[in-house]
């Protein structure tokens, strides 16, 4: 990863690259959460048939075709929130605390957690919504798959708001 | 004549079957013992080792530094990262359970995963009523915060919970633990956080 930073380093500055990595994983968020999103909206309002407005067309959709861009999405957007992270907690963590703002360090910390919970879960997710469907575990698959969306929810939010403080236009 | 009751036979016959199929619990592959076995795993260890902070390596991000094991942060060399840490160890870890999980006896994991689970709810549980129990009694209950105390208590009641679980009961509750976990999980981190709210 240094190697990789002293690199393009030659070429932008140190607050450009951070910045630029921020904005990939902002962009990467936004597609996660539309994908959580739109296989939240088919597992838990299912349509039989997809003629109508858009939201009908949206909960006529397969669930289980979200599942392979959720996970190849979900890791990577972990990964590159895991290498900002490292300049959130001197960069930004520290100024928040000098300023008090206890509520989003808390709520930012609880990010961590929830996203780790959410990435032990994707092999678990994987396996369930593999075709054929079982009807035995129809249960354990859409709580796997709201759980997935409440932690990108969460994240997302969070990581917007830590943003806000001390990140890309603030 | 013939072909008529032929047909009805092989209709009745397929008509069994799937009943048979929706009665019979679906099978899980090695690789969905191994996935949701990492799942379970992974998160209890998180946890554990979150609340106990057992990283395998600190990170110092302001001078690029990685210690192993835990270190508290040192003059000059800026503020230690353990969530790295956390996240190696318990990733290890469950890779290694996980692929344990996958040679065992399937009566044997669901059992063992009960008295996994329930070990971990129950000990940290018992500790902290123990705290409370102690700070309010009149008399001197200290040795009630004892941690190996409350640990054989947990590790009884797990073994007992384990043992006692029908077989049908142990073996529905495998896959709930997938959401039983992080609810719990979560629970416990969330409220270890508490001071950042309070303030």
């Amino acid at each position: 990863m240094e190697a990789i930073s002293d690199f393009v380093f030659d070429y932008i500055s140190v607050r450009t690259f951070w910045r630029a990595l921020l904005f990939l994983h902002f962009v990467m968020a936004v597609a996660l959460l539309a994908l959580v999103t739109l296989q939240t909206v088919a597992v838990l309002m299912p349509a039989r048939q997809a003629a109508g407005n858009f939201i009908t067309r949206v909960r006529a959709t397969p669930a289980a075709s979200y599942v392979t861009p959720i996970v190849f999405l979900y890791v990577p957007t972990f990964l590159l929130g895991a290498w900002v992270y490292l300049k959130y907690r001197t960069y930004v963590r520290i100024p928040m605390e000098q300023f008090g703002h206890w509520w989003t360090v808390g709520t930012f910390e609880f990010k961590e957690h929830i996203v780790t919970m959410g990435i032990a879960l994707l092999p678990a997710y994987w396996y369930f919504w593999r075709q054929p469907l079982s009807e035995e575990h129809a249960a354990i698959r859409k709580w796997l798959a709201v759980f997935l969306a409440i932690s990108v929810w969460y994240a997302f939010l969070v990581g917007h708001v830590a943003n806000d403080f001390r990140g890309v236009g603030s | 004549m013939t072909q008529a009751l032929d047909i009805h036979q092989d209709v009745s016959r397929l008509n069994r079957a799937q009943a048979t199929d929706a009665s019979a619990p679906a099978a899980i592959s090695r690789s969905g013992v191994f996935a949701i076995t990492f799942g379970i795993t992974f998160m209890v260890l998180y946890t554990v080792f979150e609340q106990l902070n057992w990283p395998l390596f600190t990170y110092h991000p302001a001078v690029g530094k990685l210690d192993f094991w835990m270190q508290r942060a040192r003059s000059g060399e800026g503020p230690p990262m353990y969530w790295f840490g956390w996240l190696a160890l318990s990733g290890i870890g469950a890779v290694a359970v996980s692929s344990v999980a996958t040679l065992l006896p399937r009566a044997w994991l669901y059992r063992l995963t009960v008295f996994c689970c329930v070990l971990a709810a129950l000990w940290p549980a018992l500790l902290a009523a123990a705290a409370f129990i102690a700070d309010r009694v009149s008399f001197d209950a200290e040795f009630l915060k004892s941690v190996w105390l409350t640990g054989a208590v947990a590790l009884a009641g797990a073994a007992a919970v384990s043992f006692y679980g029908s077989a049908q009961w142990v073996q529905r509750l495998w896959v709930k633990w997938l959401w039983l976990v992080p609810v719990g999980g979560l629970a416990v981190l969330g409220y270890s956080l508490k001071s950042y709210f309070l303030r």
